[in-house]
């Protein structure tokens, strides 16, 4: 009898239902898009936040300290210690390989411009958009358009294959006048004395030193410098997560962690634990995190997350006042047949039951349907913001459902104690 | 001689300055049917509402069944109420979203266990049997109060307790409500009936005549 009166509540009063479901379904559809995006959003601001440039350096171990005078490097290239080239993929194959979202190898040479033997100006080699063979992903291509997204250019990009092109930075193309298209020819610094010609493709702004050097594929200026098959630095980008009391633990003294910490710090992702990988996997490189980029990054995630907390939490509480109000208005209009109920000898707790049953069931399906309705709401929010479509965490079905009866029940509970005050001879004989 | 089913003394009801119940010294027998009558405004419906247990007098004593009702807690008022006595109400009182059955069946689920045969042969006592299956809405006056009538009997009340049944009906479904209290009446159920209606009055063992919450005539 007790869910055949839930049941015919239901259907001949849908109507009356259909508001308090539309709350719900309101409010738990905010609640799952904001869940889904805040799970989400870890990952996606990560992402994002890659576009300020890389956030850790791999230099040689042993590097001599550059002798630079205005930007120029006058320590001869040949009594340096390099990076070999060929280790590079082994970057990729650590234990957070899929947490490398890109890397770019530098190598820096000094070169005279053919008909202006005074001018020395710095050549940088390195790798525009290419594809690197590594095992189990035939499409990772990566170079410093992925590792520095604010790089533009103006033109277009050269391709990392012959015949070469080039990138001519801003400031140097002002004061040599260079533009796209124009020929250039470069002869190299050393003792060499090999000559390459390229075309102009674009003009670069970086906002660093880059915008007073020319920058070539790799390959080339190995070949210009004599030093194929090496690198000087890698910049590397890392999807990481916020530093925390462990990794700062860490950063003091790898010696200063226990076993089971150091299991756990070096299965984190970590800016500190992946240099570690890093430095595992390849000989004779030291990778240091660039700190300023990655303590930024987590700090802002953390607090992103944070304000999505917030918001979600007054979706709750305002949708909860919602659903007070409306029960209370349905047990106005329901009092004369909980008067009746009670005159026909039912006791305050089997009215209780029915109106608190009525709205759980409201809020489940609320849920369920909130669901699908913030399924579809995080995707827009996720397309709007971050362009690309936010991950649905099943475990967003469960909690909301559980949130959402929770809402309904606590927004009945208050109005569910006019019940009690309810004398059925009042509502009963009056003169309508 | 049968014995008092229900007795009240000096039962008195006060909302604030205003009595709309005075002293009222009444005993009514078992398997008596009793009118009370009096002009709007004299206190038939409160003394109703006090007689079924539904509110508690300021001054006074009501005994039921040889039991003071004073001393009762709320859980037990409900379990008397629910026992002995069957209410009519004047404005019908149905549970919008249920039939006509499923109406019945929410006394028997109150006060035992459902039954939908009895529930049926209920409905078909007061001729609703071809409208079992219509809400409140979809019947007319006289059959929403028949419907409340077979609530009141499905529990088999020794007592029914009825607001002006008839109030709201006209001669035809009157008619109908009149001969089930008679038959009633025949099987020797107390009944207790608020009406304006000296026809209606006429059937009845003897009229109680309020004015201003005062017994004027018992006879
Ligand atoms: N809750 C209340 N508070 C104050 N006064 C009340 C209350 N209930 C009833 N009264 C007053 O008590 C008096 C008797 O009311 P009651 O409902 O018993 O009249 P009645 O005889 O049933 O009238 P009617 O024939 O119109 O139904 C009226 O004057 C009414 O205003
Ligand atoms: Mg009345």
């Amino acid at each position: 009898m007790f869910f055949l009166m839930l049941r015919q509540s239901f259907f001949r009063g849908r109507r009356r239902k259909a508001l308090a479901t539309l709350t719900i379904v309101l409010s738990a559809s905010l609640i799952t898009a904001l869940m889904n995006v805040s799970i989400d959003v870890g990952d996606k601001m990560a992402r994002e936040m890659k576009s300020y440039g890389a956030n850790i350096n791999m230099v040689p171990k042993s590097e001599a300290i550059p002798l630079e005078i205005g930007g120029v490097d006058y320590n001869p290239l040949k009594d340096r210690v390099f990076i070999n080239e060929s280790d590079l993929p082994k970057i990729k194959e650590i234990f957070w390989h899929n947490n490398i979202a890109g890397f770019a190898p530098f190598l820096k040479t000094t070169v005279e411009i053919a008909g202006n033997a005074k001018k020395r100006i710095n050549l940088i080699g390195t790798n525009f958009d290419r594809q690197i063979p590594i095992a189990g992903d035939d499409e990772f291509r990566t170079g410093v358009k992925v590792v520095f997204p604010y790089w533009q250019v103006k033109g277009e990009w050269p391709g990392d294959e012959e015949p070469a092109g080039i990138l001519a930075g801003a400031a140097l193309a002002r004061d040599l006048g260079l533009k796209p298209g124009d020929r250039l020819t470069v002869k190299g610094a050393g003792d060499t004395g090999r000559e390459e010609s390229f075309v102009v493709k674009g003009i670069l702004t970086t906002g660093g030193a880059e915008e007073s050097a020319l920058v070539a594929p790799l390959a080339v200026v190995q070949r210009l410098a004599g030093m194929e098959g090496k690198v000087q630095s890698v910049s590397v980008s890392a999807l990481t997560v916020p530093e925390d009391k462990l990794s700062r633990k860490a950063r003091q003294s790898n010696d200063s962690l226990d076993s089971m910490e150091y299991d756990r710090w070096y299965c984190t992702a970590y800016v500190s634990s992946i240099t570690h990988q890093i430095e595992e996997a390849i000989p004779n490189v030291t990778a240091r995190p660039i700190w300023q980029v990655a303590a930024g990054e987590g700090a802002v995630v953390n607090k992103i997350q944070l304000l999505m907390i917030v918001v979600t939490i007054a979706a709750f509480i305002a949708s909860g006042l919602g659903i007070s109000s409306l029960m209370a208005t349905t047990i106005m209009e329901r009092s004369r047949e909980i008067g009746l109920m009670k005159a026909l000898g039912a006791a305050d707790w089997e009215v209780y039951l029915l109106f608190l049953s009525e709205s759980a069931f409201v809020g489940v399906i609320g849920g369920l349907l909130g669901c699908l309705a913030g399924a579809g709401l995080s995707q827009i929010i996720g397309l709007s913001i971050f362009g690309s479509y936010v991950s649905f965490s099943p475990i967003v079905v469960p909690v909301n459902v559980a949130v959402s009866v929770l809402i309904a029940l606590s927004g009945s509970l208050m109005p569910s104690r006019l019940i009690t005050k309810l004398y059925p001879a009042e509502v009963l004989h009056g003169r309508r | 001689m049968a014995k008092i089913v229900l007795e009240t003394k000096v039962l008195t009801k006060r909302y604030g300055s205003v009595t709309p119940l005075d002293s009222i010294d009444m005993q009514v027998k078992g398997g008596e049917w009793v009118a009370i009558m009096g002009p709007s405004g004299s206190g038939k419906t409160t003394m109703l509402n006090l007689l079924s247990l539904l509110d508690s007098p300021t001054e006074g004593e009501y005994i039921l069944d040889g039991v003071g009702t004073a001393t009762l807690t709320e859980k037990e008022r409900v379990a008397v109420r629910r026992e002995k006595i069957g209410l009519v109400f004047q404005q019908f009182h149905l549970v919008s979203y249920l039939t006509a059955l499923e109406n019945v069946m929410l006394a028997q689920y109150y006060h035992s266990m459902v039954d939908k045969g009895d529930a049926m042969e209920a409905l078909e006592r007061v001729g609703l049997e071809h409208r079992t299956d219509h809400l409140p809405s979809q019947l007319s006056g006289g059959e929403q109060q028949r419907v409340c009538i077979a609530r009141a009997l499905i529990n088999q009340p020794a007592i029914i307790m009825a607001d002006e049944p008839t109030g709201n009906l006209d001669e035809a479904n009157e008619e109908v409500v009149l001969e089930l209290f008679k038959e009633l009446h025949r099987e020797g159920r107390t009944i207790i009936m608020v009406t304006h209606n000296p026809e209606l009055a006429e059937f009845a063992d003897r009229v109680v005549r309020l004015h201003h919450g005062k017994v004027v005539k018992d006879a």
